[in-house]
């Protein structure tokens, strides 16, 4: 079964950053998720889960007042979304046109690589750790 | 000053080359926030608060504000992304790591520059922040680990890279379950890493459509490399002379 009952304040200070892309963001149905929820493993409304809905207190941020609602199934969250948002106009922003190249390999000297290596365990053969050898300056 | 140390399983190294009085205790700071933010944070660890929400032993109203913001920032991408970037795939646990951990790493270097430093660089397994350039941040090459296939010139701000080398298998479609197909590699930069590493993340979870969703992200610059080892990139990626 499901109920509602408001429990607690949350702070959402960083949530700026982005509005734009998502129109369906205003509604404030808290059943009614989009579709793509696939939420927590095969929990079931039947067994007594109690779906708990709570909404933050709205927080201004530099663009703009915010409010998140966070809701629980269980002590479970099971989805955050965003009551209020900045009021950007729908700034479709048109996908910028992208330059087409040949992949290249380069060996040039650089201060560090992103990407180099994700885990310890490939470490010692980086490129990062070559650089840091070199030490700092 | 330079340190490197393993963190999150993966190696992180700071370099401070100006501006902190105390480098090396603002070195301490980040390494000791980085672990606490693993801790935390980790779903591999059973006593993390991720764990204990994902277990049912968090009461609501006792989230963290910090989990709390991470948590909304995975939703944030998840419904940009129309759900391929999910936290919460079937069957599996509370998974925030894409997103904790570029959060954690630009916490990380906002620690540096609030000591003083103004010309640094952290790199978190892989995971750029520099600050006080001009900084030369090479793009690992996705076939050739020795090699680079695009070189940065940046003045502040962050750059990270998802690619199938070494996560192929671990970044999921949210919306299918299934492995990611369609590029070696895409590298983002921004001005934080929380928005350059989540973007590429999810981009990389995307697809071939990851490109431009990633490039029409405001201040997001792109550079991507396809199956067919094509480039493509955003005409503001800031690649060097």
């Amino acid at each position: 079964m499901k109920r509602a009952l408001p429990v607690l304040a949350l702070t959402a200070a960083a949530v700026i950053p982005l509005w734009r892309y998502e129109p369906s963001l205003g509604s404030t149905s808290t059943e009614a998720a989009p579709a793509p929820t696939p939420s927590s493993p095969p929990a079931s409304s039947s067994d007594g889960t109690v779906t708990r809905t709570v909404q933050g207190s709205t927080v201004t941020t530099e663009k703009g007042p915010v409010q998140v609602e966070v809701t629980f199934e269980g002590d479970r969250i099971s989805s955050v979304r965003m009551l209020k948002q900045p009021h950007h106009p729908q700034t479709t922003a048109a996908v910028p046109k992208l330059v087409e190249e040949t992949l290249s390999e380069q060996s040039a000297d650089v201060d560090t690589v992103s990407g180099a290596t994700v885990t310890s365990d490939g470490y010692k053969e980086s490129l990062q750790a070559a650089i840091d050898a070199k030490g700092g300056a | 000053m330079l340190r490197v140390e393993h963190v999150m399983g993966f190696p992180v190294s700071v370099r401070v080359d100006e501006g902190a009085a105390e480098p090396e205790a603002a070195a301490d700071a980040v390494f000791a926030w980085l672990r606490q933010a693993d801790a935390r944070f980790s779903p591999f660890k059973p006593d993390s608060e991720v764990s204990r929400l994902d277990r049912g032993e968090v009461p609501a109203d006792e989230i963290s504000p910090d989990l709390l913001e991470i948590l909304t920032l995975c939703e944030d991408y998840r419904v940009a992304t129309r759900g391929a970037f999910d936290v919460r795939l079937p069957g599996r646990g509370l998974d925030p790591c894409a997103v904790v951990k570029g959060w954690s790493v630009q916490k990380a270097a906002d620690l540096l520059a609030a000591a003083g430093a103004t010309r640094f660089c952290v790199n978190a397994g892989g995971d750029v922040v520099v600050s006080g350039g001009p900084w030369r941040v090479g793009v690992r090459h996705p076939e050739h680990a020795d090699r680079l296939c695009t070189v940065l010139d940046l003045t502040e701000g962050a750059v990270a890279t998802s690619a199938r080398y070494e996560r192929g298998d671990h970044i999921l479609d949210g919306r299918t379950g299934r492995p990611v197909r369609g590029l070696l590699s895409l590298t983002v930069a921004a001005a934080s890493l929380t928005e350059a590493d989540a973007t590429a993340t999810a981009a990389f979870a995307m697809g071939t459509e990851g490109i431009e969703w990633a490039a029409s992200r405001e201040g997001c610059e792109v550079f991507a490399v396809d199956e067919g080892q094509r480039v493509l990139r955003t005409a503001g990626f800031p690649v060097a002379a």
